[in-house]
């Protein structure tokens, strides 16, 4: 009987030690009540929602976020699966494919969480090192991903690199196979900007999820698996679209794009700010599209520090009064995970490959998030003040500056068309520039300057000769015997590290299929001898053996 | 009047009896209603395309242009490669271990191949990706360079004599989807092998060996023949998991819709990873023809498993040692 006792007020115990856990955690404390919401769509700024989700987990808020694609968030949303989406695009009313692209009547309200460039990370190497300073125009980018420039010796890469030669090795341009809103803004990107080129390829007019994926490109399904193919062992040769965090998270480099200004530059979280600034914002608010981006300005940005195919990710949020799958709990859990994102959230966006939104979008943001409020008066939305965010763009101030934008730091003089290239290496997240001119409390690290490392101007001048060498072709070292080029020489001046960059690329001949075949036989044979010579020596000296012992 | 008797069961044993039998029968039930489920949805893309949906290799819902024919072939590509290699293995394991390990360790190997099976195929999946792929892409750069002249061996757009090989064209194709799938069929072909192979009769076997036979002699003269339809049971209940394989071929091939018979170029779709790669996002009419495609799959799996039945059942009855 004292055993059963005992046994009950031991396990009241339990409950009730448990329960002051449950009530003491933070964020419960004002007996705040969550539940767990599930949301999935883009895998574009899946890396700093999930980071978000992270952080928001001590909070006792449970979110789920699974990626997956735009399009399929957007459908998810639709069929009322899941309680909220991220998508680039909103619903495009008919898709691409001539489907139903709506929300199928299910209330909704976009808002904005994050700003990011659209990058193009590579795989290519000279002499076993990674290229990490290449330069495209838009124009060679949309040739290659429309199969027009097909090989890495194109002139037309070599007139972007300021006349450095890369080798001759076949492009491999990795697109995503789902559907996709990076695909989407990269084609609308080339819709705008490249008509011609992206139209002959398309066959039509307009961006679209589903990239056309023809002739040498491979198709991967989200941008963790482009980024994977990439980086991985047989990527040497390819080139893919994500946003600019997962080739900063995987230590690859990116593309920089030519902007209007004449400037190759990096999306990184400055030069993103800088162009988005032109971003031209749905003001509407009766409008079912309030708030979404028309981006056509962002990609003709005169500024010279601006990264032309940068754009917002926008969150989908329920905002019906009667939606099926919505309760307060649920309402709750959205409103404070977006305060967090919106808020505290977004200084993390530089760090992690994103870039932070300026004031009047997180205050729009914020509005939006009110409409779950109105939808249910029992969620609390109150305390919410902007200016408490602890946001890199917010000028304490000024509330209408973007403060990211101002301090984005001048492109480096090599990085213009016609200079360079700068020897810095991109994927960083740093951007490249001559100036310190970066305020070091907003940035998480001083930029390195890059136009001092390969100094364009000094011409190298040969030993032996005096002849001077012009720097965008490397002096190559000739073996005596033969006079064949077997190597590079660094230029004079320039840093070990810098050697790669202005190595000349040789091309070799095949292999003699002769010289496999000959040897893979005498191969062959040795490995049978191996194998049957010492059964037929210790036969031959039992044999012996035993013909001795019978005489 | 002699007394009737009768073979009705009564009380606890008709209950039993009955409760059996309902349950046998909704296995029935359930696999008929997934193909009266899969027919039914599938119905109105067959008839909306007719023969053209077996014929067609492209996959394009917005140009209204639907077919299979490629993803069949990247099916049956993927599922022969992967019964190439599994096979031999299977054979071989399931032999070592009924008639050649030390019988304190076949129970060890036993549940060490049972856990092969039970290993998620997402990790057969990622295992392929990032372990095997760089060597299998190595291997067939060696095919093609020495068996480049078989057509299936042939990579269109890359010399394999090459200074540098263009690896790119070697990866994420049917060939290395393969060998992922091949791992996961294996412990299910050498699971039905090794218990008809321990079905030997055992006055067999020893009556071989007081004849002189070596063990070799034996396997080959009564374990191998007796076991013959469970051999071949055994490898078609494989190729039938190997031609549902979803999500290991899914991370590992990039999609393509060609009929390319060329398993070690780069690019393949089988049918289950169309399914598994466009259902998140399909409509209703897209979703209507993954699941006609599903439903192909289905009647293919069917078949191949109903004939695997069929021989194995065959193979317990000793009809094949007389062979």
């Amino acid at each position: 009987m004292t055993s059963v006792r005992s046994h009950a007020a031991r396990l009241l115990l339990t409950l009730v030690v448990a329960l002051c856990v449950v009530f003491a955690r933070p964020g419960a404390a004002e007996a705040v009540v969550y539940a767990q919401i599930e949301g999935t769509g883009s895998t574009w700024s899946e890396l700093i929602v999930q980071q978000w989700i992270a952080d928001v987990d001590a909070n006792g808020m449970k979110v789920v976020y699974t990626g997956g694609g735009s399009s399929k968030g957007r459908k998810d949303f639709s069929q009322s699966s899941t309680d909220f989406a991220i998508s680039e695009i909103p619903y495009q009313g008919t898709d691409e494919l001539g489907n139903a692209d709506t929300s199928n009547g299910r209330e909704f309200a976009y808002l904005p969480i994050v700003a990011g460039g659209t990058a193009f990370t590579y795989q290519l190497k000279i002499g076993g090192k990674l290229v990490k300073n290449l330069r495209l125009s838009g124009d060679t980018i949309s040739k290659i991903f429309t199969n027009q420039i097909t090989n890495w010796n194109d002139p037309a890469i070599t007139a972007d690199n300021n006349g450095r030669a890369f080798p001759s090795l076949s492009i491999t341009p990795v697109v995503r196979s789902d559907g996709s809103g990076t695909t989407a803004q990269f084609t609308s990107w080339m819709d705008k900007e490249y008509p011609d080129i992206w139209q002959a390829f398309y066959g039509k007019a307009g961006l679209t999820s589903y990239y056309p994926r023809q002739g040498r490109a491979l198709g991967q399904a989200g941008s963790d698996q482009v980024m994977n193919t990439i980086a991985g062992f047989a990527g040497n040769g390819t080139i893919g679209y994500v946003e600019y965090s997962y080739p900063l998270n995987k230590d690859y480099p990116v593309v920089k794009v030519l902007n209007k200004a004449g400037f190759f530059v990096e999306p990184t979280q400055y030069n993103t700010a800088v162009a988005l600034t032109q971003a031209q914002i749905n003001q509407d608010v009766s409008s079912p599209l309030y708030l979404t981006q028309v981006l056509d300005k962002v990609y003709a940005n005169p500024d010279p520090r601006a990264y032309p195919i940068s754009s917002y990710s926008y969150m989908v949020i329920p905002t019906g009064a009667s939606d099926t799958r919505m309760t307060t709990a649920k309402r709750q859990t959205i409103a404070d995970f977006l305060y967090y994102s919106l808020c505290a959230g977004q200084t993390k966006a530089g760090p992690y490959g994103y870039s932070p939104l300026p004031l009047n979008l997180v205050q729009a943001s914020f509005d939006q998030v009110a409409k779950l409020k109105v939808a249910d008066p029992a969620v609390d939305v109150t305390d919410r003040d902007v200016k408490s965010c602890n946001n890199p763009t917010f000028d304490g101030k000024n509330l209408s500056k973007n403060k990211l934008a101002e301090i984005a730091p001048q492109p480096a003089a090599c990085d213009k068309t016609g200079a360079g290239p700068c020897g810095t290496e991109t994927g960083t997240g740093v951007p490249s520039t001559d100036g310190g001119a970066v305020d070091p409390a907003a940035a998480p690290a001083a930029p390195v300057a890059g136009g001092a490392v390969v100094a364009p101007a000094a011409p190298v001048v040969d030993p032996a000769t005096g002849a001077v060498i012009p720097v965008d072709q490397a002096p190559v070292v000739a073996d005596p015997a033969t006079g064949e080029v077997v190597a590079s020489a660094p230029v004079a001046g320039g840093q070990v590290a810098q050697s790669e960059i202005y190595a000349n690329p040789t091309e070799l001949a095949s292999s003699r299929p002769l010289d496999n075949r000959t040897f893979g036989w005498l191969a062959a044979a040795l490995l049978v001898g191996l194998v049957v010579l010492p059964g037929i020596y210790s036969t031959g000296l039992r044999r012996r053996r035993l013909a001795r012992a019978r005489s | 009047m002699p007394r009737t008797l009768s073979r009705r069961a009564t009380g606890a044993d008709a209950v039993f009896e009955h409760g059996a039998r309902v349950v046998g029968a909704s296995v029935l039930v359930i696999t008929g209603g997934v193909g009266l489920f899969l027919a039914w949805q599938a119905y109105p893309t067959l008839q909306r395309y007719g023969v053209g949906f077996f014929t067609e290799s492209q996959w394009q819902p917005d140009q209204d242009v639907i077919g299979i024919a490629a993803v069949l072939v990247g099916t049956v590509s993927v599922a022969l490669v992967a019964m190439t290699i599994a096979f031999p293995l299977s054979v071989l394991v399931a032999l070592y271990v009924s008639e050649y390990a030390p019988a304190k360790a076949r129970s060890t190997l036993v549940s060490l191949i049972d856990l092969m099976a039970a290993v998620p195929s997402i990790i057969y999946g990622l295992w392929g990706f990032f372990l095997i792929m760089p060597y299998a892409a190595e291997l067939a750069v060696w095919l093609q360079r020495n068996l480049g002249w078989i057509p299936f061996f042939e990579v269109v757009g890359s010399d394999p004599n090459a200074a540098v090989t263009d690896t790119t064209r070697y990866v994420a194709s049917a060939f290395c989807a393969g060998i992922a799938v091949s791992m996961m069929v294996m412990p299910m072909a050498c699971a039905v092998m090794r218990q008809v192979f321990s079905q030997t009769p055992q006055g067999e076997k020893e009556a071989a060996l007081a004849l002189g036979a070596t063990r070799w002699g034996m396997v080959g003269a009564v374990v191998l023949p007796f076991g013959r339809g469970g051999i071949i049971g055994g490898t078609m209940l494989g190729l039938g998991r190997a031609l549902g394989e979803t999500i290991a071929v899914v991370l590992i091939v990039s999609p393509a819709f060609e009929i390319k018979p060329r398993i070690l170029e780069v690019g393949t779709s089988t049918v289950s990873s169309l399914i598994a790669g466009r259902f998140g996002e399909a409509s209703a009419s897209q979703l209507s023809a993954l699941l006609a495609a599903g439903f192909v799959l289905f009647v293919i799996t069917l078949g191949v498993n109903t004939i695997a039945a069929v021989m194995v059942n065959r193979s317990r009855s000793g009809a094949g040692t007389d062979a």
